[in-house]
């Protein structure tokens, strides 16, 4: 009986809206947790997956010997590359795209590299102009590369203790 | 017929040159109400989206100029240029004149808010009910949106959302009947005056059952969250909005902010003694507020209520359709009516402190 | 010619010009609206006449609710042109009687009688001070209180019978009951069932 009269009470004093409000108003002052995107960044883990890469060797020579174990691995089949001989008798990539549109982020290209060659940087925030941006080829990548070296390798050293 | 014509402008002349004078001042008047409440309406979307984003632990607009005060500017030249749709076998006209039928209220009930102690555009015998009946006008531009975009979404907002409507404003029409009863008067003016000398003889308290049903109602009225069932757009997209676009839509948008100050207005002038100061009768606090004006005292407590709807939307989430209806006609409807009966007996045999 | 005389011409044309509107649009929504502003035009010739209460009850009451209830009726029905003319033709001679009796009648009553011009005699003009509603409140509750009563009553009546003939509870409704699920409990929701490892063997 005492229960049924203090749940009347509480209902017709608008008991439930009120604790509602109560947790808004709360809310309305408590510090607000916001990242301001372009300005702050969360932090991001040193096997974050983003935008493709191909590292050079300090000399630098590049990496990539053709093996196409990538090429195989992919399960989007987003990477081409076409390879011949160079003078010197080593094998080298003459064309190496990957179509961002297909590619998956999977990170598989980068365990199967025998050389850590391609990588996935930390660079998410990119954008195409245009359809057939999608498709960076092996200048791009190794720009793109050159660029993120120290990035790059730093993110590797940090990952290696857990391999 | 070039005489009569003559004629004609020669009786004219005379009383143009008084009237004249009179109708500008009037123009003059409404338009000086009419930009203010525009900023106003402009400011209160910033407010809205900064209110509810600190609730939700955001920060809401702060983009565009210092701390996003732009804002409103940047949304209003965003509709102006953007193209308006007409949706194929959609009946133009109508479509057309469904977000005018739904501005133009909004704006005419302005009319008779006494905005201090002889400070209003039109003081007329029966405002409350003008109040009523233009209010009850704002409807056909829900109705006309939902009929004359030949969509299915549209429709069936605006028929529920009609349906509400039209229940709401019985109840809103029995709150205003004990606000009449108690100020003994139809006129916004006399029930503000009555309500004169301090917080304690506003009459919030007398009627303070009759406030809660009123701004809920009112809630319903201005299609405000929890109780917008016209653009739920968890089951219906966007409502009656979804065919508009541009400035139609604009009008809708400038509608509801329109009729959000207004219900806050009201509130304000029956339940919370519209301009006077809180402080009125008090010895000493009355004449360390003395210096504010009145204005500044009704600014302020609609700025209060104005919040709550901020607050109320941020808190609550949207009530299923038929349970607003039967808290309509199964408890606020027989609520007023005994309400009425009781405040009928108290001034008739002169109970309690404040008749 | 006075200010209020042109209002008074204006509001007419209005008046006149949108009933002929409305009485002969085909689209039923359109002829709705028409009506509308037909009323709004009487409502202002109200005003002119000092009766501001009646104005305002005229709108909040018919162009407020009663045209929003056209206009659901509208919405709901499919009213095509086709079905609607389809016995025009039959209902032709008593529509042509029962409008020459009408305005048989209105020419009667216009023309000479009790409401002769000149026996009535121009409304009284009252100043800006006068409040029509309080007239019509002193009147309504102190000379005509009882058939003010009665006609309340009656109205009271009217709602009850109509609720009465047209409720009927449904063979197959989905109606919910709302004071049900807003009183429940955590408790009566849940429901702590006590399984042993046997028993789940044997559902498999």
């Amino acid at each position: 009986m005492k229960k049924k009269l203090k749940k009347l009470v509480n209902d017709f004093s608008l008991g439930e809206l009120r604790t509602g409000l109560k947790v808004t108003s709360k809310e309305f002052v408590n510090k607000k947790i916001t990242v301001q995107f372009p300005e702050e960044r969360t932090p991001i883990s040193p096997r974050f997956r983003g935008l493709h890469a191909l590292r050079r060797y300090p000399n630098g020579e590049e990496r990539c010997i053709a093996c196409k174990l990538c090429e195989a691995v992919c399960p989007a089949n987003a990477i081409t590359i076409d390879s011949e001989m160079r003078e010197d008798g080593t094998r080298r990539t003459t064309q190496y795209d990957i179509d961002l549109f297909k590619c998956i982020f999977c990170g598989f290209c980068e365990e199967a590299c025998p050389v850590d060659a391609i990588v996935e940087t930390h660079i998410f925030d990119y954008a195409f102009e245009s359809r057939e941006g999608s498709i960076i080829d092996k200048k791009a990548l190794l720009e793109i590369g050159d660029k993120n070296e120290s990035a790059i390798s730093k993110a590797k050293e940090e990952d290696s203790k857990y391999r | 017929m070039w005489q009569s014509f003559v004629d004609l402008t020669h009786q004219l002349i005379p009383w143009f040159n008084g009237s004249l004078a009179d109708i500008l001042i009037i123009v003059i008047k409404g338009l000086a109400l009419i930009f203010p409440l525009i900023i106003m309406m402009a400011y209160m979307t910033y407010a809205e989206r900064k209110v509810i984003g600190f609730m939700q632990l955001r920060i809401g607009p702060n983009r565009v100029g210092p701390f996003g005060l732009l804002q409103p500017f940047a949304d209003v030249f965003k509709m102006l240029f953007k193209e308006v749709i007409f949706p194929s076998k959609s009946n133009i006209y109508l479509f057309l004149l469904a977000p005018i039928l739904a501005f133009v209220p909004a704006v005419a009930v302005w009319a008779v808010v006494p905005l201090g102690e002889d400070f209003y555009i039109a003081n007329i015998d029966v405002s409350l009910l003008y109040v009523m009946a233009i209010g009850s006008v704002g409807v056909y531009g829900i109705v006309l949106a939902g009929w004359a975009s030949n969509s299915k979404y549209p429709l069936l907002g605006a028929l529920r959302s009609t349906a509400l409507l039209i229940s709401y404003e019985l109840v809103i029409g029995f709150v205003l009947v004990t606000v009449v009863m108690v100020a003994s008067s139809v006129n916004l003016n006399t029930v503000v005056e009555s309500q004169s000398g301090g917080i304690l003889n506003w009459y919030w308290i007398p009627l303070f059952p009759m406030m809660i049903v009123f701004w809920i109602g009112a809630l319903v009225e201005t299609n405000r969250a929890p109780f917008d069932v016209v653009e739920g757009e968890s089951e219906i997209v966007g409502g009656t909005h979804v065919e508009y676009s541009g400035m139609p839509f604009a009008l809708f948008f400038m509608a509801e902010y329109f009729n959000m100050i207004f219900m806050a207005m009201l509130a304000v002038l029956m339940f919370f003694g519209g301009w006077h100061s809180p402080f009125e009768g008090i010895p000493f606090l009355e004449g360390l507020f003395g210096f504010v004006p009145d204005l500044i005292w009704l600014l302020i407590k609609m700025s209060f209520f104005l919040f709550l709807y901020f607050w109320i939307r941020a808190s609550f989430p949207r009530f299923r359709y038929d349970q607003i209806m039967r808290l309509c006609w199964k408890v606020f409807l027989p609520l007023t009516i005994v309400w009425i009966f009781v405040v009928a007996l108290m001034t008739q045999l002169g109970i309690g402190p404040w008749f | 010619m006075e200010f209020t005389s042109i209002l008074f011409y204006v509001f007419s044309l209005f008046f006149v010009g949108s009933s002929l509107v409305m009485i002969t649009s085909r689209n039923t929504a359109k002829a709705a609206l028409w009506l509308i502003l037909t009323f709004f035009s009487a409502a202002s010739l109200w005003l002119l006449l000092e009766a501001e209460f009646l104005a305002i009850t005229l709108i909040l009451i018919y162009v407020g609710a009663v045209m929003v209830l056209f206009m659901f009726v509208i919405k709901m029905l499919d009213t095509e042109a086709s079905t609607l003319r389809a016995q025009f033709t039959r209902y032709l001679p008593l529509g042509i009687f029962v409008s020459l009796v009408v305005i048989v009648q209105m020419a009667l009553v216009l023309n000479a009688g009790p409401f002769d011009l000149e026996t009535v005699g121009l409304p009284e003009q009252h100043g800006p001070s006068y409040s029509n509603i309080t007239a019509i409140a002193q009147q309504l509750y102190t000379v005509y209180v009882y058939p003010f009563e009665l006609a309340a009553v009656l109205l009271l009546i009217a709602i009850i019978a109509a609720i009465t003939l047209v409720h009927r509870t449904q063979v197959n409704s989905k109606k919910q009951n709302i004071s049900e699920q807003i009183n429940v409990q955590a408790k009566d929701r849940m429901r702590f069932a006590s399984i042993n490892k046997d028993s789940t063997k044997e559902n498999k």
